[in-house]
């Protein structure tokens, strides 16, 4: 039925016509998909907590996403990726053709950690290659201006882009663990803490439980879906959950 | 006031420090590790910095705690009990100090009474459940129930036996060792500062002291009689006097009932008196001196032997001998006769020595045993030794000997050994040396005590005389072998040679071998008894550590204050054990927050 502010070039003159009634014609969009992945290569990726065995988050977020956008190539969904560290490093605008992974595997294949963190530079480019509504994949680490990225996140949302937030954690990220007693230092910051990680455990994974539900309330709020992905999770198992219906209709 | 049983274990607080030592030692510089999520921790310290702070704290303090309540616990505090008038029941035994020191007259009193009544005070305290022993200065402990022991003390009387108060109070403690109830020692004396002597107390510990300062006394420390025996013209005596004071006192000295000889003392010093002649045989000896608040040192006796010099025969050719014989008769220790002889077998009194050709012994040996002596030279023996001490001869090398060997059953007169051997031995009117009186055989002719042997062999031993000695009351007195009996006036005991003897009062006892007295003990007060200055509070606390000095008239009062006192061990232990608890409770907490 039309309501008071629809457009009137989309009303069904015909059906006025047979009974007097105002309807609105309504199109589904069949076109594919156009998807922008937007990958933090700060510092803090290049980290693992045990390197013979787990990859760095960057190393692991590199191989998603060569995934990640194989899986949308081949569903002939424009794919495009932006890179950032402080600043954006890198952008390939989205293309559909399956030819494009190859530029997409060589730019990720180049990408090597850099030095600080700012997201909202890289999201607000994300507007400029999306013109149409489309599927943005942001994988971080998530260690940054938490208000100011969920900003530009709402933003993203607002224009009508379906959102995706894949936090990438190393396990040891998630339990405290180390010597007797250590300086933790922040590769990014330089910022250090000195504790005995046995004493600190529990609080700190109290903590990073609640950092991880605001993260995720916030996200959920504005109809944002957000994924805790650990590296040591297997890809497929990421993907099947990341691309499910129900995860991106959130 | 807390006082603990074993305050040395308080030198166990110090390990109070170990946590915090622990603490301080664990504070070093931690390793850099590299961590992206460092703004997580700063999130959890932020939140959690305090309340962790705040544990780790209370646990340093429990368990600082827990080590000051286990240590103080282990030293035994107590703390009196107010407003207790009984107590449970427990063991006390009573050191009586009657030492001849106790026979001090103060205004009047003789201050055994005023410890006699302390001793009754705290007698009175007692139930029939509490064990009660008594110690006096005869060091026999005497166990009884309150009546018993009051019986005691109304017949305790100022022994001339001293005694010794450390002595005493581990005497005390091994008494008390063998009872299962609560024990205490309590020491009524003027705690002498002489006799006063190290010892382990193992029972609360109440000394009672006289409350007065002790007069200034003056005694006879020593009577020396010189070298015995007299000769019939007389001698000279040496009178040492002890005391407290550095006064001058006029001394008498009688020889029997002869008339006094008089001389002026000084405190600390002695005076020489001699003493005119008088007829062969044993003479009492006594020194006196004006009368004091201590009446029991302000005589003593000794014994003289006056008797015609030796005369004695020696051989010319035994160098030392004639030598050691030529200076004594120079002193007029002998003179040349032939009472005496030396060196050989002769018809009269005989020193023997072993010939110098070892081809000699046997018809040496023949002939003694034509003369009926007891004893002969058997092998020789080449094995360096040494003299054994005693009163006759100090410890000198023998490099040389002949085994002396005894005819017969018995061993009889022996007068020295080596390495308890027979050396020196009389048998009749006979003498046998078992080294010959040379530098090849012995040390003995060329060290200093060989005059002074050879007057004692010459004028006493070849006449059968054996022993002078001196003792204080109770002390054991060696005998030589030859003794059968020990006579004191009226009073006579029959010994056994070579065994012990015990005087048990002050005055002169003679030693009889058979018919013939051969010596004599003179049996006097220890001197150290003269010395009434009393040790400090400071000093006593020292030698037994947690001791409580109280004055003698409220000693009674303080008996049993070890039972009337409070343990604070139970509670001290109760509070170490709610302390583990708490430490582990705390503990499991950090430790379920760190998981």
């Amino acid at each position: 039925m039309y309501q008071p502010g629809d457009e009137l070039r989309y009303v069904d003159w015909k059906i006025v016509g047979r009974n007097d009634r105002l309807y609105v014609k309504q199109f589904e969009e069949e076109t594919n998909l156009r998807a922008m992945v937007v990958c933090d290569a700060s510092r803090s990726m290049a980290w693992t907590g045990a390197p013979d065995t787990v990859l760095p988050k960057l190393a692991y977020a590199q191989r998603l996403i060569a995934a990640l956008s194989l899986v949308l190539l081949r569903q002939r969904d424009a794919t495009g990726l932006i890179t950032f560290d402080d600043d954006v490093r890198s952008v390939l605008p989205p293309r559909a053709r399956l030819s494009h992974w190859r530029q997409l595997i060589g730019t990720l294949a180049a990408l090597e950690a850099g030095r600080g963190t700012a997201a909202e530079p890289a999201l607000q480019r994300v507007v400029g290659q999306l013109r149409r509504r489309g599927l943005v994949v942001f994988v971080s680490d998530l260690l940054l201006d938490r208000p100011i990225t969920m900003k530009a996140l709402r933003f993203l949302r607002h224009r009508g882009h379906q959102v995706l937030v894949l936090h990438v954690m190393d396990p040891a990220e998630v339990t405290l663990a180390g010597p007797a007693e250590a300086r933790f230092e922040d590769p990014e910051t330089r910022a250090a803490v000195v504790l005995r990680p046995r004493d600190w455990a529990g609080a700190y994974r109290d903590v990073v439980r609640s950092v991880v539900g605001e993260w995720r309330l916030g996200c959920r709020r504005h109809g944002i879906a957000y994924h805790r992905v650990t590296t040591d999770t297997p890809y497929g198992m990421v993907l099947r959950e990341a691309l499910a219906p129900s995860s991106r209709a959130v | 006031m807390i006082s603990f049983l074993h305050p040395w274990v308080l030198l166990g607080l110090s390990t109070a420090a170990i946590p915090l030592l622990v603490h301080l030692l664990a504070r070093r510089e931690p390793p850099t590790v590299i961590f992206p999520a460092v703004r997580y921790l700063v999130t959890t310290t932020e939140q959690h910095q305090r309340r962790l702070k705040l544990q780790h704290w209370l646990l340093l303090l429990v368990r600082t705690l827990l080590l000051l309540a286990l240590v103080l616990a282990a030293a035994g505090p107590t703390i009196p009990r107010s407003g207790v008038t009984g107590h449970s029941p427990g063991a006390l035994v009573l050191v009586v100090d009657n030492s001849p020191s106790s026979g001090l007259v103060v205004d009047g009193i003789v201050r055994l009474t005023a410890l006699r009544e302390a001793a009754r005070q705290a007698l009175a305290r007692a139930t029939p459940d509490d064990r009660l022993w008594l110690i006096t200065a005869d060091g026999i402990p005497r166990r009884g129930d309150r009546r018993t022991l009051e019986g005691e003390l109304a017949s305790l009387a100022p022994s001339p036996r001293r005694l010794d108060l450390g002595g005493a109070i581990g005497l005390a403690g091994e008494v008390l060792a063998a009872e299962r109830r609560p024990g205490e020692i309590m020491v009524l004396s003027d705690l002498q500062a002489s006799a006063v002597s190290p010892a382990e107390v193992t029972a609360p510990l109440v000394l009672g002291r006289p409350d007065d300062p002790p007069p200034r006394n003056v005694g006879i420390g020593r009577l020396e009689t010189g070298t015995q025996p007299w000769p019939s013209d007389g001698g000279r005596i040496t009178i040492l006097a002890v005391g407290d004071s550095g006064i001058t006192v006029p001394v008498d000295a009688r020889l029997g009932a002869r008339p006094a000889r008089q001389a002026l003392v000084r405190v600390g010093g002695g005076a020489t008196i001699t003493l005119s002649g008088a007829p062969s045989g044993w003479w009492p000896l006594s020194a006196t001196l004006p009368p004091d608040e201590l009446r029991v040192d302000d005589g003593r006796v000794g014994v003289v032997r006056i008797a015609p010099l030796a005369r004695v025969d020696w051989e010319a050719g035994e160098r030392f001998i004639t030598a050691a014989a030529e200076v004594l008769e120079a002193n007029h220790r002998l003179v040349r006769g032939t009472d005496v002889t030396i060196g050989r077998l002769a018809p009269g009194l005989s020193i023997v020595l072993p010939p110098a050709d070892p081809a000699a012994v046997g018809a040496q040996n023949r002939a003694l045993a034509a003369r009926g002596i007891g004893w002969s030279y058997g092998e020789i023996d080449i094995e360096p030794g040494a003299t054994d001490s005693g009163a006759i001869i100090r410890p000198v090398r023998v490099m040389r000997r002949y085994r002396l060997q005894a005819r017969g059953s018995g061993r009889t007169g022996v007068l020295a050994t080596v390495k308890r051997q027979p050396w020196l031995v009389r048998s009749g009117d006979v003498l046998l040396l078992g080294s010959r009186l040379d530098p090849e055989w012995t040390d003995l002719p060329v060290s200093a005590g060989f005059m002074p042997f050879m007057d004692v062999l010459l004028n006493r031993l070849a006449r059968g005389e054996l022993a002078l000695i001196d003792a204080a009351p109770g002390d054991p007195v060696a005998l030589p072998d030859l003794v059968t009996a020990v006579r004191q006036n009226d009073r006579e005991w029959r010994v056994e040679g070579g065994g012990s003897f015990r005087p048990a009062d002050l005055g002169i006892y003679y030693l009889l071998a058979g018919a013939d007295t051969v010596g004599a003990i003179a049996v006097n007060v220890d001197s150290r008894e003269s010395l009434l200055a009393r040790a400090t509070d400071a000093q006593l606390r020292k030698l037994w550590p947690g001791a409580r000095v109280v004055d003698l008239g409220q000693a009674g009062a303080a008996a049993f204050s070890s039972a009337a006192r409070g343990d604070l061990r139970g509670p001290l232990l109760w509070m170490a054990l709610l302390l583990g608890l708490a430490e582990l409770a705390l503990a499991s907490l950090v430790r379920r927050q760190r998981s």
